[in-house]
Formats: structure tokens, C-alpha cells, sequence
């Protein structure tokens, strides 16, 4: 809301300054969130309404014209660009010696050979707003020589105030007036309502039917015959304007007035265009049209509230008015409409056509029903006023249930209780009172108030204890550490510490963490299932109105998004990446971890981690040449994740070649599936080569995605410790010749359970060799056995016992012949 | 026989004080002190020797060998003395060449100061809560004290899910029909608010951080962006509570000599309600372009929380009452580390990222 502060010091006169005035409403939870000075600036005193005298073309110049113009000191010859003026206009002129608003000095200069002193200004020129049109017009019967400044009512320092939605009443200069009053204990000043009434009663002029009262609770409406339509004075045009409004015509204007006034929007009908004089408020009716003032032929739905003549609809009630009854500069008979209509409809209606309007903002947020006669008569009045109008006498008031009051009853120990502070019962019945609440009864525990009837927010204590917090300051509330109550201080989850574990450990193999939007492209998501994988693709669910179509859809996988920030850093230049993320997806199926019931989430949102790696092997080095410029691969990957989970302390991971239908998005060569207790929980490998296509990636870029929430649950809370051996353990090393397609994992399970006593403690895997003299299809790994016997030293003929059960084992199971 | 003895230690002397490495002085060990050596060669002698002269010459063996073992004793210490010295002199290693680093991964600044947040509050006695970011409107806005057509909805713009795709609500969960249009993106974590005290009884006192979304997006608005909700609610507890905590939370996060300061607002769900200013951590306080000059930065939105919400979970208004507020994580970590775009901070460039 943009409000006028001398507008509002006309309303609450007081000596308070403009800064005490802005602090004071931004303290009260009016938040003035800016401020605009309207002024012609420091050299307004010669910037004057001037006359044209004569207007001549300047021979060669398209557009540029000689005048004479009058500024009430004498008449000069200035050159003018504008089009919209002709000889007896009043416009405003800067002299020369005068400086704009922005700065430009005014003097004498020479156009197309020309002398020209002074300058002619369109409203822009001025700092007035945004017209550029033309030259401003100022009122003919402006006096001559007067500075434009004064003419205006300016200059004036325009606020805006931040009004929350609870504050309907602060959509109005009474209403911010109203605050300013409270602040400096002064008396609000309201504008003069009764206007001169003659003629014939406006109840014999015209008819009023309610048909929905809940829809319109209040139906107030005023005639004023014999208007001229025109323009307003310049007064009024200002005060619109720097509130925001465009000025259109007195009549028009005089209702926008009000509104900012008072608050009550205001509708004025042509009365000669509506039908048998009538106004019935109704719901529309199926296939009915109304083309709005702002010239959309609107299909009207059934639940919309309209004005209706005898015939049609003609507004769209508390919304925007119609084009077939708008005063136009023909009309002479004017219909006010001050009324109030039922927030929930209005705003459907402005939701369901897309129209949003003054008055819709204020009905939206509940306008004070109480005032509209107020607004009618004071709406006339003006009308009368600027178009010479006759008002004629009395109202037609359709209002069948006057709502009642609030009474509440506020009780100084719960406002204490709540503040955290002693009040005292004097200053609280000090406060409601300076906010207009009135005491009806109550003793020294509680008393009960009567709500003025523009604060339709205050209902119930708790509101009235907010009011005396606001205007007491919540500087004024203590600071209090609340006490820690037993069994409250949070130790740190098992999910807490594993995370931080996992991130830790992600963070030492070099990977940044990234996030993204949770929703992301469809074709994205659908493009991670590749046709040639023969897997199903699943439909992701769509946001409805989402901002663009790359955000459309709610992922599915995280990895659309961490192959998108692939590409984007590959583009900028950063060409080795290690990036996860840890996040929710969002899946279209029923949410397993929390069933059915009323706090039942939605859907399932399972927390996920997604790790990319593409890039080189190592950090290039100097001392390691162009061993560095080796490209990673899929062990770096797996690495880093065995490193997570070593980490965390789930221990019970496999690894094992992945099936196309879990992860769809690998390349079936290299795909690997990752379990825990036997469970599927996630895969990685190097990317399918229709994903990397698609994402625009190259070939050898390793990705995985793991569920998070089972690598959680198999996290280790406490690690136990166990002491270090006694006796010394035996090495031995053990070179197998095998067939290619048996995995390491296979061979590692055979050895480890050819140990019956107990006696391997670890084995390790040192190399791979294929190639002559290994035959072909075959492959060679060599392992070092460390072998150990618990409280006593290892025997030879133990050690050499195990060696042979291996080798006899791993030939009987996989035909793994020991490589001599 | 005598003379002998005598001339092998001046021959060894004068052959020592030469020797330069450790061969030499083998050689001179062998040489004199071998099994074949000199001094054996003297001893063998011993034989033809008159039994009276025997003690005499044995005592001189005796000496003639110390003494030769002394000197080489003493050639060994130099010549390793003269090797360290010469190693010492090796020609210096370029200390100036890099080190062999691993490269560190970085977190990202959110949730970073997300993971700093749930500390802060884990040390005021806070549990962590989580919700669903699909959410119902009942949970997102009408157990909040925002009811279909309530214009406080327009604070906050929301995302809907098409409900084409979405699953069957599991039985018992709230409508879907009429006004409450379905299934939508949570605007806040206030909801999580409401699941909490549906789900149990005061005292409650939570923090729910997460996503949520709203359709806007500017350099100061992302369409997601994390919160964190703070709850309390337990018999006793009043607006200086609220301050209290803001307060201490505040100073943990952005440094002890933060100060904080409430003006009023409105929000459906609290009442009193309250925007919370905090001194302007880059300027401290004295005001600059990004503060507008005014030292303060609005960063959180709070209040007590509103009876009737806590009516609709089924507590007593009367006799419990609460504080809440909720905040935007990114922009806290984006005034924390100084950064003005918000975009910047679901880009996902590695060049920012790596800055943490």
C-alpha cells in the first residue's frame, strides 16, 4: 500500500516528523519497506504553469514548433517537440535558470537555428511518472506564473507499507492514520461525509435486489445526476498517482479516492445504462458472458458473484466492473456502489479469472462493513464535487444482517503470562482503548472489550495481546533461555553419525557435494532408462504448474541432475569431477517407512546418494608425469565407495555384476549391483552409452546411486575393540591360473572357505595378469595369504595344511589350477 | 723379536693416518690384526722364545694390540665422520616443489550450515523431526490456521502435483477432493509443526530442516530452498523464551557479538507474531549497500504459536502454550559467507564449490 504522508497528516495532525511517522508504523508492524519523494526538485520555484499563446512549425523539422507562451512574467519564444497542445493550453514550463528533477539545467538555446527559452515538460520530465506522451495538461483556468509544484500539492513523501494480510484496515490512509494517532495519542480527523442532497429520493430512482446475502452481506447505494464527465483536478491526479492509481476521469478518480481514503472499494455505474434502473446481486448463471472493464470477454462460472441489471450481469462483483455500464465521458447519471462482498468469493472468482484488482485485494482480506455508508456518502459528495454533480437524497441500503461486534475478554495475568513480562492492567486498558476497542464490563481479573468494527482480525484474546505487544514494543519482552528439561538433550542418531562419516570419508577421496532441485526434466529421468536396456521406463510424478519444463517432473533418480552439473562443469572447463549428492527422490508408489494412517506421508521419499567420477586417475604431479594423465575408471569409483562404506561401518556390503532391470542407466560390461544382508540396495559403474550420449558426456564417466536409509541401518553405532595378537603370523603367497569370467569375489569366497580352523586372518589380492604365458581365456591373480593360529605360534605344517586345502578347493570348485 | 713389535705399531700409525675409506682400514685390519696378519706372524715366533722372555714379549704382544685396535678404533671414527661429512654436502633437494596432495572434496555451504544448524540446536536441547516435501494441503496449510481461500496463501506461491500420477492415498490419510487441491510441493517445513503434535503430546520441542518450494525465482528466490523450523511447546513458556533462543541461536551462528531485534508481523500460524532482524554480520552493524544502510537484515519469521493451532493438534491452548520460527538456510549461509546470488548456489560449479 502506497500511502501519501501529507495525505496522512491531514487525516492524524501532530507534531510528529516524517522519520517518527515511518520508524513509529515499521515498529507497530506497518513495515514501511520504501519511500518515494514526489517534488519538482530544488529549482521547482521556476517551473510555472504557463499559457501557449501561438504554436507555429518550424519549417524543415518534422515535429518541432514555435510558441509564444505566456508564464504570467512575459512572453517567450520556446521551441517544443510535443504534438498533444494547441494555442490556449496550460502547461507547465521550465524558465530558464530552472533545473529539472534530474538535474538538466534550463538555458537559453538555439534549435534548428531558433532562439527557445525555456522548456515545455511532459509529466516524465517532471519526475511525475512515466508519461512521455506529451506535454502535461494543466487545468485552463490554472493562474498563470503559479509553480506547477503548488498546483499539485506537492511536494509530499510517498511511503510504502508492507500490510500483512491480517490488516485489511491498513489498506487505507484512515486506517494508517488511525496508527499514527496511537502513536502520538492524537485524534483522527475523518473526512467530511454528508453531502448537499436535492431532488428526487434515490430510492424512487432506482432498485436494489440482494439475492445473495451471503455472497454480499451489504449493498449500499448512491445517485448523483446532471455530472460532467472530464478530467480531474490536478490535486486529485496527483494523490492517485503517487498512490499508485492512474487517474482516468472526476468520477472514476472520485471512487479510487475513497478507496485509499477510507478503504472501501467503490463502483460507480452509468445509471442510464443500467437496464430498469436495477442492481441484483446474484451468482452467475451457466453460459452467461460479461466483457470486464479491461475488455476480456469473460465466461462467467456459476459460483462467481455479479452485478446484474434488469437484464444481464454488468460487474463482476468486488472484482472489476463492465464495460457496458462504465461512465464514459457521455454519462450524466451516475449510480455509486459501496458495498461488501464475502472474501472467499471474491478471491475465487480473482483466482478463477486470472484478475486481481484494488478492489479484490481489499475485499479478498475483509473490508469494514460498517463504513460503506460513509464511503457512499463521501463518494458523492466528491462526485458532486468534481463533475458538478446533483446527489440526490438518501441511500439505498441493503443490509439484512448487520454482523455483531467482538466482545473478548482479555485477562492481564495471560497477557503477562504470554509476554513474559509484567503488564499492568492500567496499560492494557490504555492500549486497546487507543486502538478504538471499547470496555464493556469485567472486573479487576479480566475485562471484556468490544472490537471497533474496521479490526474484523480481533477476535480472541490472543489477538489483543498481540496489539498491546505491538504498540508496547517487542524491544520491551525480556530475553529468557528456556530450561532443558530431562531426557530433551538430543544425542547424536546413528543416521547423524553415519552421515557425517560418509561425508567425511567422500570428502577425503576428493568428491564435492552438489544440490539440485528436486524436480528436474521428465525426458531426463526417462532418459536414464535406455530403450536398448529393455527395462520399463517409470513415469515420474509431474509438478502441475511448474516454472519451466526442465523443472517438471520430481526425480525419480539423482542422477539426472548430478549428469546435468557433469556437463555444465565439462562446459566451463573443469574437467575432473568427483560429485554426490545426498537427497530424497520421489517415487509414484505408496511411502513403505511410514504407513497407512492420517499422518501417512504421501508418497515415498526415499533418501538417496548418487557419486559421479570422470577425469583423470591422480592429480597431475610433477613427479608423476603423464602416469597422470591416465583416465579413471570404474575401480576409482568403487574405491571411493568401499572407502564410504569401510567408513560408516557396513561391513556386510557385496558387490556383484548388475542386471539390467537395477540400474538400466550402466553399461551392462560394467554395471555393478551393491547389497547389504543380501538386499539389493543400490549399483554403480560406468555410465550406458545412450545416458552418456543423451547427458552429452563422455564414455568413461562412472556414476552410482545407493539407497541411504539400509546403509543407515547397517551402520555400526560403536565399534568394538579388540586387543592386538601375541604371536606371530605366517605369510604365504598363492598364484592361481583361472577362467576369465570367474569373479575375484567368487575366488576370494572359495579360499576363505577352505578355512576350517580359523586360521586366515586376511587376504589380499596383488595381482591380475592376463596374457602369455596364461593362456588365453584365462587370467592369473596372485594373493598373500596372512595366516595366524590364536594362543599359540603357527606351525609350518599347519600353514602349508591350509595352502594345500586351498589349492584343492578352489581346482574342485572353479577349475583354478595353482600357478607354480 | 721386540723391535719387531715396536716397528708394527710405527708402520701402522703412519699407514692409518692415511687411510681415507672404509677399505683401507679393512685392509690395514687384515693386514695387521688377521688371522695370517703381521701380529700373528710375530706370535708364531713366540715358540723359539727362552721361557724367561716370554712374559716380557707377551706383555708387549699385549700392548702392541691395543694399540693397534685403538688405531684403527680411531681411523674408523674419522673416516665415518669424514662419509657424514661429505653426505652432509650432498647437493639440496628443491624443497620448493610442490607436495604430493590428495585433492579434498568440499561440502556444499547449505548443507553445511544445515549440518551447523541441527548442532546448534542439538546443544538447546532440539530433535530433529523430518516430513514428507509431498505434502497434503490439510498439513501444509489448514491445520496451520489457512483454510482454502484464506489470502495469507498468498504469501507463498505453491507448486501442485499433477495428480494423474500419483499414487492411491494409503487408507486413512486426508482428503484429496474439493478446494484442498491434492497433493503439493510443502511452501514451508511448518507442516512437520503439525505432523508432531498430531503425533504426540508437550512438552514438544523439535527442528525440522528441509527442502521446501515455492514458484518464484529471482536472484533472491530459488523455486527450492531449505528451512528450518524450530518448535517449542511445553506449560510456561512466553515470548522471552522466544527472544531467548533466537538469541542464543543467533550468536552461535553468525559470531557472539550478534545482536537480534523483533518487529511485528503476521503469520497464520503464530501470534504474537514477529520478523526477526539480526545485526548485519559483514558490516557488523554500521550499515552498508547490501543492509541498505540500516545495519539490520531481516532473516527470520517467528511468533507464539497460535491457540487455535494448537487446538486443532488437540492440545490446551491454556495450558501449554509454544514459540516457532522458521528461517531459510541458504540465505543464512549465503550471508555467512558473504555471497549475494542465490542462484550461485544450485548451479553446482565445481569453481564455486571448491571455495568452502
Amino acid at each position: 500500500m502506497k500511502a501519501s504522508l501529507k495525505w496522512l497528516r491531514e487525516l492524524a495532525p501532530g507534531s510528529l516528523t516524517d522519520e517518527q511517522i515511518i520508524d513509529g508504523l515499521t515498529a507497530v508492524g506497518l513495515e514501511v519497506e520504501g519511500r518515494e519523494k514526489r517534488t519538482l526538485g530544488p529549482g521547482a520555484a521556476q517551473i510555472v504553469a504557463a499559457r501557449v499563446v501561438s504554436r507555429e512549425p518550424i519549417e524543415g523539422s518534422d515535429h518541432l514548433s514555435i510558441c509564444k507562451v505566456d508564464d504570467g512574467q512575459g512572453v517567450h519564444q520556446v521551441v517544443c517537440g510535443a504534438e498533444n497542445y494547441q494555442a490556449g493550453d496550460v502547461v507547465p514550463m521550465a524558465r530558464v535558470g530552472a533545473v529539472l528533477p534530474d538535474g538538466k539545467a534550463i538555458t537559453k538555446a538555439k534549435l534548428r537555428g531558433v532562439e527557445s527559452e525555456g522548456m515545455l515538460c511532459s509529466a516524465r520530465e517532471l519526475g511525475l511518472g512515466d508519461d512521455h506522451s506529451g506535454l502535461l495538461q494543466l487545468p485552463k483556468d490554472s493562474q498563470i506564473g503559479q509553480p506547477v509544484e503548488e498546483l499539485l500539492g506537492l511536494p509530499d513523501l510517498i511511503i510504502e507499507v508492507n500490510v500483512t494480510p491480517n490488516r485489511p484496515d491498513a489498506l487505507s490512509h484512515v486506517g494508517i492514520a488511525r496508527e499514527v494517532t496511537a502513536l502520538s495519542r492524537g485524534a483522527l480527523r475523518l473526512p467530511a461525509g454528508a453531502p448537499r442532497e436535492e431532488g428526487t429520493a434515490t430510492s424512487a430512482l432506482a432498485r436494489v435486489d440482494l439475492e445473495d446475502a451471503a455472497g454480499c452481506p451489504r449493498y449500499v447505494a448512491r445517485i448523483v445526476e446532471h455530472c460532467r464527465i472530464g478530467p480531474s483536478p490536478l490535486w486529485v491526479q496527483e494523490r492517485l498517482a503517487g498512490c499508485g492509481i492512474r487517474p482516468i476521469s472526476n468520477a472514476v478518480d472520485a471512487t479510487n479516492l475513497v478507496l485509499l481514503e477510507i478503504g472501501q472499494p467503490l463502483h460507480a455505474f452509468d445509471l442510464d445504462k443500467l437496464a430498469g434502473a436495477r442492481i441484483v446481486v446474484r451468482r452467475a448463471k451457466q453460459g452467461e458472458l460479461l466483457v470486464t472493464l479491461d475488455g476480456k470477454e469473460r465466461a462467467l462460472h456459476e459460483d462467481d458473484l455479479v452485478i446484474c441489471d434488469a437484464e444481464r450481469p454488468v460487474a463482476l462483483a468486488g472484482v472489476m466492473g463492465g464495460l457496458t455500464s462504465e461512465v464514459t465521458e457521455g454519462t450524466t447519471r451516475i449510480l455509486v456502489e459501496s458495498a461488501v462482498f464475502a472474501p472467499a468469493s471474491v478471491r475465487r472468482t480473482s483466482k478463477r479469472h486470472g484478475l486481481r484488482s484494488e478492489a479484490s485485494h481489499r475485499f479478498e482480506r475483509g473490508v469494514d462493513e460498517r463504513a460503506t455508508e460513509l464511503a457512499a456518502d463521501r463518494c458523492a459528495k466528491l462526485i458532486a464535487e468534481l463533475c458538478s454533480g446533483t446527489v440526490r437524497p438518501g441511500r439505498i441500503d441493503r443490509y439484512p444482517a448487520p454482523k455483531p461486534l467482538a466482545r473478548i475478554w482479555v485477562r492481564p495475568a495471560r497477557v503477562s503470562g504470554i509476554l513474559g513480562t509484567p503488564v499492568a492492567a492500567a496499560e492494557i486498558d490504555e492500549r486497546l482503548a487507543s486502538l478504538g476497542l471499547v470496555p464493556v464490563g469485567g472486573d479487576a481479573e479480566r475485562r471484556q472489550w468490544e472490537a471497533p468494527p474496521w479490526r474484523g482480525d480481533l477476535t480472541r484474546e490472543i489477538d489483543c495481546v498481540e496489539e498491546i505487544a505491538r504498540t508496547r514494543g517487542y524491544d520491551t519482552i525480556p530475553i529468557d533461555i528456556p530450561k532443558a528439561g530431562v531426557g530433551e538433550t538430543a544425542a547424536r542418531s546413528v543416521e547423524s553419525s553415519a552421515t557425517a562419516a560418509a561425508r567425511s570419508a567422500l570428502s577425503a577421496r576428493g568428491y564435492d557435494e552438489v544440490l539440485n532441485y528436486s524436480f528436474c526434466a521428465e525426458k531426463d529421468l526417462l532418459a536414464l532408462t535406455p530403450s536398448s536396456s529393455g527395462v520399463a521406463k517409470t513415469l515420474p510424478l509431474r509438478v502441475a504448474n511448474p516454472l519451466t519444463v526442465e523443472q517438471g517432473a520430481m526425480r525419480t533418480s539423482l542422477l539426472a541432475g548430478l549428469l546435468r552439473n557433469a556437463h555444465h562443469n565439462l562446459a566451463r572447463g573443469s574437467d575432473d569431477l568427483r560429485l554426490y549428492e545426498l537427497g530424497r527422490a520421489y517415487l509414484p508408489r505408496a511411502n513403505e517407512l511410514h504407513p497407512a494412517g492420517p499422518l501417512a506421508w504421501p508418497v515415498d521419499e526415499p533418501r538417496r546418494l548418487a557419486m559421479l567420477a570422470l577425469g583423470r586417475r591422480t592429480m597431475r604431479h610433477w613427479s608423476l608425469g603423464k602416469a597422470a594423465d591416465e583416465p579413471l575408471d570404474f575401480f576409482e569409483l568403487k574405491g571411493a565407495l568401499e572407502d564410504l562404506l569401510e567408513s560408516v561401518g557396513a561391513k556386510a556390503a557385496t558387490f556383484a555384476p548388475a542386471e539390467a532391470a537395477a540400474a538400466p542407466w550402466l553399461h551392462p560390461a560394467a554395471a555393478c549391483a551393491v547389497f547389504l544382508g543380501g538386499k539389493l540396495v543400490g549399483a554403480l559403474g560406468q555410465l550406458h552409452p545412450e545416458v552418456a550420449a543423451h547427458f552429452e558426456l563422455p564414455a568413461a564417466t562412472m556414476a552410482a546411486e545407493l539407497d541411504w536409509e539400509p546403509l543407515v541401518a547397517a551402520a555400526l553405532p560403536v565399534r568394538k575393540l579388540h586387543g592386538v595378537p601375541r604371536f606371530p603370523a605366517v605369510g604365504r603367497d598363492l598364484a592361481f591360473v583361472v577362467d576369465e569370467s570367474v569373479p575375484a569375489e567368487r575366488m576370494l569366497a572359495e579360499i576363505q572357505a577352505a578355512d576350517d580352523k580359523g586360521l586366515l586372518e586376511s587376504v589380499l589380492l596383488f595381482d591380475q595378469y592376463k596374457g602369455a604365458p596364461v593362456p588365453a581365456g584365462k587370467k592369473s591373480l596372485a594373493y598373500a595369504l596372512r595366516l595366524r593360529a590364536e594362543g599359540r605360534t603357527l606351525t609350518d605344517a599347519d600353514a602349508d595344511g591350509l595352502c594345500a586345502a586351498i589349492v584343492q578347493r578352489v581346482r574342485s570348485a572353479l577349475g583354478a589350477d595353482q600357478r607354480a | 723379536m721386540i723391535a719387531d713389535l715396536q716397528n708394527l705399531l710405527a708402520e701402522a700409525t703412519a699407514e692409518l693416518s692415511t687411510a681415507r675409506d672404509q677399505g683401507q682400514i679393512e685392509a690395514a685390519r687384515v693386514k695387521y690384526l688377521g688371522k695370517k696378519g703381521a701380529l700373528s706372524l710375530v706370535l708364531r715366533g713366540m715358540g723359539k722364545l727362552a721361557a724367561e722372555e716370554r712374559p716380557k714379549v707377551g706383555e708387549l704382544v699385549n700392548t702392541v694390540k691395543s694399540g693397534l685396535e685403538r688405531l684403527l678404533e680411531d681411523a674408523q671414527r674419522d673416516v665415518s665422520r669424514q662419509s657424514l661429512l661429505a653426505e652432509l654436502q650432498k647437493p639440496k633437494l628443491d624443497v620448493t616443489l610442490p607436495g604430493r596432495t590428495a585433492r579434498r572434496g568440499h561440502r556444499h555451504p547449505v548443507s553445511q550450515a544445515l549440518d551447523d544448524l541441527v548442532e546448534i540446536f542439538a546443544r538447546l536441547g532440539f530433535h530433529t523431526a523430518t516430513g514428507p516435501e509431498i505434502e497434503w494441503d490439510l498439513y501444509n496449510f489448514e491445520k496451520l490456521g489457512m483454510p482454502a481461500d484464506h489470502p495469507a496463501r498468498d504469501m507463498q506461491d505453491t507448486f501442485y502435483l499433477d495428480m494423474e500420477r500419483a499414487p492411491l492415498p494409503p487408507p486413512g490419510s486426508p482428503p484429496t477432493e474439493g478446494a484442498q487441491r491434492g497433493l503439493l510441493l510443502r511452501t514451508h517445513t511448518s507442516p512437520v509443526q503439525a505432523r508432531t503434535m498430531l503425533g504426540q503430546w508437550p512438552p514438544v520441542r523439535i527442528i525440522a530442516p528441509g527442502k521446501v518450494y515455492r514458484c518464484d525465482s529471482d536472484i533472491t528466490h530459488t523455486p527450492m530452498f531449505h528451512q528450518i523450523e524450530c518448535l517449542h511447546v511445553e506449560a510456561g513458556l512466553t515470548m522471552a523464551h522466544l527472544r531467548g533462543t533466537l538469541d542464543a541461536f543467533m550468536k552461535a551462528f553468525f559470531g557472539p557479538s550478534t545482536k537480534t531485534r523483533l518487529r511485528p508481523s503476521y503469520f497464520p500460524f503464530t501470534e504474537p507474531s514477529a520478523e526477526v532482524d539480526v545485526s548485519h554480520p559483514a558490516c557488523g552493524g554500521k550499515g552498508c549497500r547490501i543492509c541498505k544502510f540500516t545495519g539490520w537484515l531481516e532473516v527470520l519469521g517467528a511468533g507464539m504459536v497460535n491457540p487455535d493451532v494448537l487446538a486443532a493438534c488437540g492440545y490446551d491452548p491454556e495450558r501449554d502454550t509454544g514459540y516457532a520460527f522458521g528461517t531459510g538456510i541458504d540465505r543464512l549461509a549465503m550471508l555467512r559467507h558473504g555471497v549475494d546470488d542465490l542462484r550461485l548456489l544450485f548451479e553446482n560449479d565445481v569453481r564455486f564449490l571448491e571455495q568452502l
